[in-house]
């Protein structure tokens, strides 16, 4: 006899527990995944400069997601018990001994719990190939994945299958027992309107302003290094946010939909006066669950908008700074070209550009100093006939127009404002230029700022110095060996430059040395060349891992909030169905009952959909991309509509299967 | 004749685990007529209501009601039908539990959106009739449960249905509160001429009614008429159902 309850319960709720064991099997499979990774021998293989630290990571990432599933899949379990409290209560009523129903609560999570394990497992057996193939490919990884699971993993998986649902079904009997001692049923919610109507509008007034304070801070952000405001409307935003959300689905809709209800005209007509009473009353039950689901959802959003962002702002900085994998100056061309015959290297591209030095001054608006210094020159169509990414982020100038480069303080800035007034020695004085921060040559090879101008004014003007930038592009790398590069470092600086400055600019000059001077005035070095190949690979490597991980974590935390608000919806209380079915009978048609149930998902669904983007632009903000929204962070968070968008098409579709399943009956 | 019933019949379960519960019934019934459908168990009298209800589909057969075949109609028409012309009350109310008593009555006229005006009128009517305005703005679990049911009985009136339905409406009610249920569906079949059709298994239920038909393993076994007396149709039915019962002593045809 047992057996068949255990059997029709499961049997009952297999909607819900199909999707509960599917959530469950994919943080199972994701946690197999990494587990495995970490000791996967064709990772180590190609990885070998990472050393242990790729394992390490593996490691620490999946205890993390596994403490992370763990909670989702006890807080989540619990809901099933709960569905099933009449159900054990009268169990009890018919004189079962309590200890009978706590061990068939304990058997069910048993079961399901084993369920997910074996389609979890299936699902690490199956796509551990694809995800180990998709994280080479991020890392940019010419290897072929092997598939591999050591005995060590097998038996660490065992054992966490085994403990995991031993506790997790312990924490269901509990739940059960616990159950069984509450004799009556709580189903009357407060409603205390004269709370919930203040403290939603209160709500409403904090959303809007975070949001006004958002837009603020697209403004206010690059003025972080120098004032708090950002850094107080951050804050500001968080906590309006956080607690605006909440108080809004305390007091604003549920006062919204109360409000609908009282209005006769409205309510009066066709089904609206049962709807408007059943979302509130499912509102009410669900408004905490919607309230972390959003906040969470908002989280898993800023969580990529950051990393987005950042892996952005790194590589690009990154780039600026050394956009060739190797770099030299007319000094050192000649010896780094003669390396390279003798290694072999098969050069995919070859660029080579005249400066020039001279001295300039100006008044830099951010240090609000008048700043005297060396600058190296460009002309406009040399600098055009480098390859487009060496100027991908800088301001777009045309063959009239001055472009100042020069180092940027932080990652995340990409504004490109002007900058007046900027007197050059012996050349007229340069009224306006655009900004940018990307050297073509990278910005170690220079000792300042560089200026790209019109060919005319580059011709025109006198050097004090002349120089000309080599770059090189290789397939698979410059091939120099340790003896070459020791070789190579002599000519690690080219020259030095000792700028001495008078009374005025014309006066002044800039003396070239081959050694670096005791002492004297200011000195400038001219770097020689410069080698990045290996580490860009390194770079390239730990941003795909990077990227790997953290979609990984985020796209998990996203179906498992989308799961929660699935199953909220699938377990309806016995008296909510009955309430359908009830409909039916007198006479509703079936397309109201479903209106009924689409309108429940899409306020389930859409309210918090809404208010995690709205919440998640603030990331946006204070990543300060110069208040423009990029078509991949829009893609992202399109990414993130869809999957909801599925998840509440798959809900209402499975609802409406399950209460048209019940009215069958 | 307002409704004719022809030849219907309805299985449950599939080959084996088949179960008939409808055998080839035909039946009439006249406008304004009370009629009881009483059998014990299982015999087929909820399945023979709902199908005359539209609630369920016969698997063979005709339902004609006002010269309209409603086993033709598809699903959407017989929902607009059963909201226009059908009330119904059942043993278990069927009341929902998250609407006051007022919304639980007023619910088919929003559901056909009526003007707000004929809303109060006709419910302030059924509040009168059946002696229950102190309710109107009391909650459902407020209510005793023959409250609750004079409630639905005030809801599956208030459109003015041309046929009321009853499916064991004394089931769940004490004697008292299934007598004032009984006084009331007697009044509203004399005052306003609606159709009653009411399964019920109880001798003292069905004697309100103008004439019962007994349903045994899907099939009409025989049928009473009310003499007007009804203590002499009490007893004639309770004879019938000592015979349905399985008593031999008696004599079916001697009534008929």
């Amino acid at each position: 006899m047992y057996r068949k309850i255990i059997k029709r319960s499961l049997y009952n709720m297999r909607d819900s527990y199909l999707i509960y064991i599917l959530a469950c099997a994919f943080a199972i499979g994701i946690f197999g995944i990494l587990i495995s990774l970490g000791d996967n021998p064709s990772v180590r293989v190609s990885l070998r400069s990472w050393n242990s630290f790729i394992s390490d990571i593996t490691i620490m990432m999946s205890g993390l997601f596994a403490f992370c599933a763990f909670i989702y899949m006890a807080y989540v379990g619990g809901f099933f018990i709960k569905q099933q409290r009449n159900e054990f209560r009268t169990f009890e009523k018919l004189g079962m001994q309590r200890w009978v129903i706590v061990a068939i609560s304990f058997i069910q999570t048993t079961i399901v719990q084993a369920f997910a394990w074996i389609i979890g497992l299936s699902t690490t057996l199956i796509f551990q190939k694809f995800m180990g193939m998709a994280l080479f490919y991020l890392m940019r990884l010419r290897f072929n994945f092997i598939m591999h699971i050591s005995w060590n993993d097998v038996f660490l998986l065992a054992k966490m299958f085994f403990f995991s649902t031993l506790v997790l079904s312990i924490i269901n009997a509990i739940k059960t027992f616990r159950i069984l001692q509450r004799k009556t049923i709580k189903r009357e919610i407060k409603t205390r309107w004269w709370l919930r109507i203040p403290a939603g509008i209160f709500g409403l007034l904090l959303l809007f302003s975070a949001q006004i304070c958002t837009v603020s801070l697209f403004y206010d952000m690059h003025t972080v290094s120098y004032s708090s405001k950002p850094i107080t409307e951050i804050f500001f935003v968080m906590l309006a946010d956080i607690f605006g959300t909440y108080l809004v689905y305390f007091g604003f809709l549920p006062t919204i939909l109360n409000t609908l209800q009282r209005i006769h005209s409205v309510s009066y007509s066709g089904i609206n006066m049962f709807s408007f009473k059943y979302l509130k009353e499912r509102l009410f039950q669900n408004i905490s669950i919607l309230w972390f689901v959003t906040e969470l959802s908002a989280l898993a959003l800023m969580l990529l908008t950051f990393c987005y962002f950042g892996y952005q702002a790194v590589h690009r900085n990154y780039n600026s700074a050394y956009p060739f994998e190797l770099a030299a100056d007319k000094n050192t061309a000649g010896v780094i070209k003669q390396e390279l015959k003798k290694s072999k290297a098969h050069i995919k591209g070859e660029y080579q550009t005249n400066v020039k030095i001279n001295l300039v001054s100006y008044y830099k608006k951010d240090n609000q100093d008048y700043i005297r210094q060396p600058m190296t020159f460009m002309s406009y169509s040399d600098y055009m006939s480098l390859p487009k990414r060496m100027r991908k982020w800088n301001g777009k100038i045309n063959s009239r127009e001055f472009l100042k480069i020069d180092y940027n303080g932080s990652i995340f800035e990409n504004r490109h404002f002007k900058e007046h007034d900027i007197r050059v020695k012996d050349s007229p004085v340069i009224a306006t230029v655009k900004t940018g921060s990307s050297f073509p040559y990278g910005s170690s090879m220079h000792f300042g700022p560089m200026m790209v101008v019109p060919d005319k004014y580059y011709q025109k003007m006198p050097a004090e110095v002349e120089d000309t930038f080599y770059g090189w592009d290789f397939k698979r790398g410059d091939r120099l060996s340790t003896k070459q590069l020791e070789k190579l470092d002599n000519f690690r600086d080219a020259y030095y430059m000792k700028v001495n400055f008078k009374k005025t600019l014309d006066q002044s000059n800039i003396e070239v040395l081959k050694k670096a001077p005791d002492r004297g005035g200011s000195i400038y070095t001219q770097a020689g060349f410069l080698r990045q190949g290996s580490i860009k690979k390194n770079f390239t490597q730990g941003g795909g891992f990077y990227l790997f991980i953290v979609s990984l974590f985020s796209v998990a935390l996203l179906i498992a909030l989308g799961s929660v608000l699935t199953l909220r919806i699938l377990l309806r209380d016995d008296y909510q169905s009955r309430q359908l079915r009830t409909l039916q009978k007198i006479g509703v048609e079936e397309s109201e009952v479903k209106r009924i149930v689409r309108r429940e998902n899409t306020l389930t669904f859409l309210i918090p959909l809404i208010f995690a983007l709205a919440q998640s632009i603030v990331a946006i903000a204070m990543s300060n991309t110069g208040r423009h929204i990029s078509k991949n962070i829009i893609l992202i968070y399109a990414g993130y509509v869809v999957l909801y968008g599925i998840f509440g098409l798959v809900s209402y579709k499975v609802s409406w299967h399950g209460i048209k399943h019940k009215f069958s009956l | 004749m307002q409704i004719i019933v022809k030849n219907i019949s309805k299985d449950f379960g599939k080959k084996r685990n088949a179960v008939h519960a409808i055998k080839d019934i035909s039946l009439k019934v006249e406008h304004g007529e009370f009629l009881g459908i009483m059998g014990p168990s299982g015999a087929g009298k909820t399945t023979l209501l709902n199908m005359i209800s539209t609630n369920e589909r016969p698997d063979h057969g005709q339902i004609i009601v006002d010269g309209q075949d409603l086993t033709q109609l598809h699903d959407r028409d017989q929902t607009k039908y059963r909201r226009n012309k059908m009330g119904f009350i059942y043993q278990s109310f069927e009341l929902l539990d998250s609407l006051n008593v007022k919304e639980n009555v007023i619910l088919p006229l929003a559901l056909n959106r009526s003007n707000k005006k004929l809303i109060e009128e006709r419910f302030n009517y059924m509040m009168n009739l059946l002696n229950i305005e102190k309710l109107s703005k009391r909650n459902i679990d407020e209510l005793s449960l023959g409250q609750r049911q004079i409630v639905a009985a005030a809801r599956a009136l208030i459109n003015s249905p041309e046929i009321l339905f009853a499916d064991e409406p004394t089931g769940s009610l004490d004697s008292k509160s299934a007598t004032i249920l009984l006084n009331y569906m007697q009044l509203v079949n004399q005052r306003e001429k609606t159709t009653i059709l009411m399964a019920t298994h109880d001798a003292f239920t069905a004697s309100y009614c103008s004439r019962v038909i007994f349903v045994k393993d899907g099939v009409v076994f025989s049928e009473v008429v009310n003499p007007g007396n009804r203590d002499k149709f009490f007893e004639q039915i309770i004879n019938m159902q000592r015979t349905i019962g399985g008593g031999s002593y008696f004599n079916v045809s001697q009534n008929n």
